[in-house]
C-alpha cells in the first residue's frame, strides 16, 4: 500500500495503478493535517493528532511506501517525529518513505508544493506561486533523529535545490 | 423511482420499487434542480433523503442523500449542489459535489474540479482533476475490485454498501522494492521544475 501525504492526481494514480497496489491519500494541505500536527502539544495529544490526520487503519493492510514530497519543512520536528512514528506503526518492516524538501534556499513557499509524476517516473513541480517564508532547512541529522524507526537509506541534493531522502523502516 | 423535480407538501415518505423506504423533506426556500441530462433521473436541490436508494436508471443527485445508493448498471452523477453521505455502488460515478462514504464502481470514478470526496474508492479507473479534493484510499487492482464488488453485490439486499471494507478485500500486496520499481517512486528520478 502506498500512503501519499500530498494531494491526489490522476497522473499519480495512473503510475501507481501499474503496481497493482492500494493508494491512501491524506492531502495534508487541504485537510489541515499540517496545522493540526503543529498545533498539538507534544505527548498524547500530538500522537492522537498524528493518528487523526492519516486515513483509517485497516487491520490487514500496511504501508509499503510513504510519499512525503515537500512536507517535512512545514512540520515542527516534534510533529515530524510523531507522524513518522505513527506511519511506522502502520508499515511493514523494510517499508520506504520518500521525502523531498527545499534545502539550498533560505526561504520556501508558504505552503507545500504540488508534484505530479510523469510516465517515466520524473516529478514535475506544478506548484502555484505564493508568498515565501523562512525555510527551516532541516539537516539530514535532524531529520534522521525525528523519523521514528525510519533511518536514512539515501540522501542527495537535486539540481533544483531540493534534497531527496529515502528512509527505510528498520526491522 | 426518484423525484424528478416534483414538489410535495412538506415531508413525504414513500416506498420505491424494491420496497425500500424513502424519506424526503421539502425545503421551500431552496430552488428546484435543473437536470443537465435528459435521460437521468434527478434528485433536486430541495430534496433530502435518508435511506437506501436502488434503481435501474441513471441518476443525478443535487440534493442531500444519506444511507446507501445502488445503481448497479447505471451512472450516478453527484452534482455541484449534491451532498452524499452514503456508500455508493454504480457502474460509473462522477462527482462534482461532496461525498462522504465509500464509492464502488464497476467502470470508473471521476472526481471533477472543486469536488470534495472523503472515503474509499474501489474502481478499475479513477480520475481526479486538479482542484478536486480527495482524502481516503483508492483500490484499482482488478482482482481486489472483483472481490470487493462481489462481496458488496452479495450483501446488497440486506447490508449497506458502506459496511463492506474495501481494504479487507484488497488481497494484492506488493513488496516495497517491487512497488518502488513499478510505481516509479522516483528514488532515482530527478525532480524537474515546471
Amino acid at each position: 500500500m502506498v500512503l501519499d501525504l500530498g494531494a491526489a492526481s490522476t497522473e499519480m494514480l495512473a503510475l501507481l495503478g501499474r503496481a497493482r497496489c492500494r493508494v491512501e491519500i491524506s492531502d495534508f494541505v487541504h485537510y489541515g493535517g499540517i496545522d493540526r500536527l503543529n498545533k498539538a502539544e507534544p505527548g498524547p495529544e500530538l500522537l492522537q493528532a498524528a493518528e487523526s490526520v492519516l486515513p483509517g487503519r485497516l487491520p490487514d493492510d500496511a504501508v509499503d511506501i510513504a510519499l512525503c514530497w515537500d512536507l517535512p519543512n512545514y512540520l515542527s520536528l516534534d510533529a515530524l517525529s510523531a507522524l513518522m512514528n505513527t506511519i511506522g506503526d502502520r508499515a511493514r518492516p523494510g517499508a520506504l518513505a520518500h521525502a523531498l524538501i527545499f534545502y539550498s534556499e533560505p526561504d520556501m513557499r508558504e505552503h507545500p508544493g504540488r508534484f505530479i509524476p510523469t510516465r517515466d517516473g520524473e516529478l514535475v513541480d506544478c506548484s502555484k506561486t505564493s508568498a515565501k517564508v523562512t525555510a527551516p532547512r532541516y539537516s539530514p541529522e535532524a531529520l534522521g533523529k525525528h523519523s521514528g524507526n525510519f533511518v536514512i537509506d539515501r540522501a542527495r541534493l537535486l539540481s533544483n535545490g531540493m534534497q531527496e531522502f529515502l528512509f527505510r523502516l528498520e526491522q | 423511482m426518484f423525484e424528478r423535480g416534483k414538489k410535495d407538501d412538506s415531508t413525504t415518505e414513500s416506498q420505491d420499487s424494491n420496497g425500500s423506504k424513502l424519506e424526503s423533506s421539502y425545503e421551500p426556500a431552496r430552488p428546484a434542480a435543473v437536470s443537465r441530462s435528459s435521460n437521468a433521473a434527478v434528485i433536486g436541490r430541495s430534496i433530502q433523503i435518508n435511506g437506501d436508494l436502488r434503481g435501474d436508471e441513471d441518476l443525478r443527485i443535487e440534493g442531500d442523500v444519506s444511507g446507501t445508493v445502488e445503481l448497479r448498471n447505471n451512472a450516478l452523477t453527484i452534482g455541484k449542489e449534491g451532498k452524499v453521505k452514503a456508500g455508493v455502488y454504480a457502474k460509473s460515478i462522477a462527482v462534482d459535489g461532496e461525498t462522504n462514504g465509500d464509492l464502488y464502481a464497476t467502470e470508473r470514478v471521476s472526481i471533477h474540479v472543486n469536488a470534495r470526496v472523503q472515503g474509499n474508492i474501489i474502481a478499475p479507473r479513477v480520475s481526479i482533476e486538479e482542484g478536486a479534493h480527495f482524502k481516503g484510499s483508492i483500490e484499482m487492482d482488478s482482482a481486489a475490485i472483483d472481490r470487493a464488488l462481489g462481496k458488496t453485490a452479495a450483501g446488497s439486499t440486506d447490508k449497506p454498501v458502506s459496511q463492506a471494507k474495501p481494504g479487507a478485500a484488497a488481497g494484492a500486496k506488493t513488496s516495497p522494492k517491487a512497488a518502488a520499481k513499478d510505481a516509479g517512486a522516483s528514488v532515482t528520478a530527478p525532480a524537474k521544475t515546471a
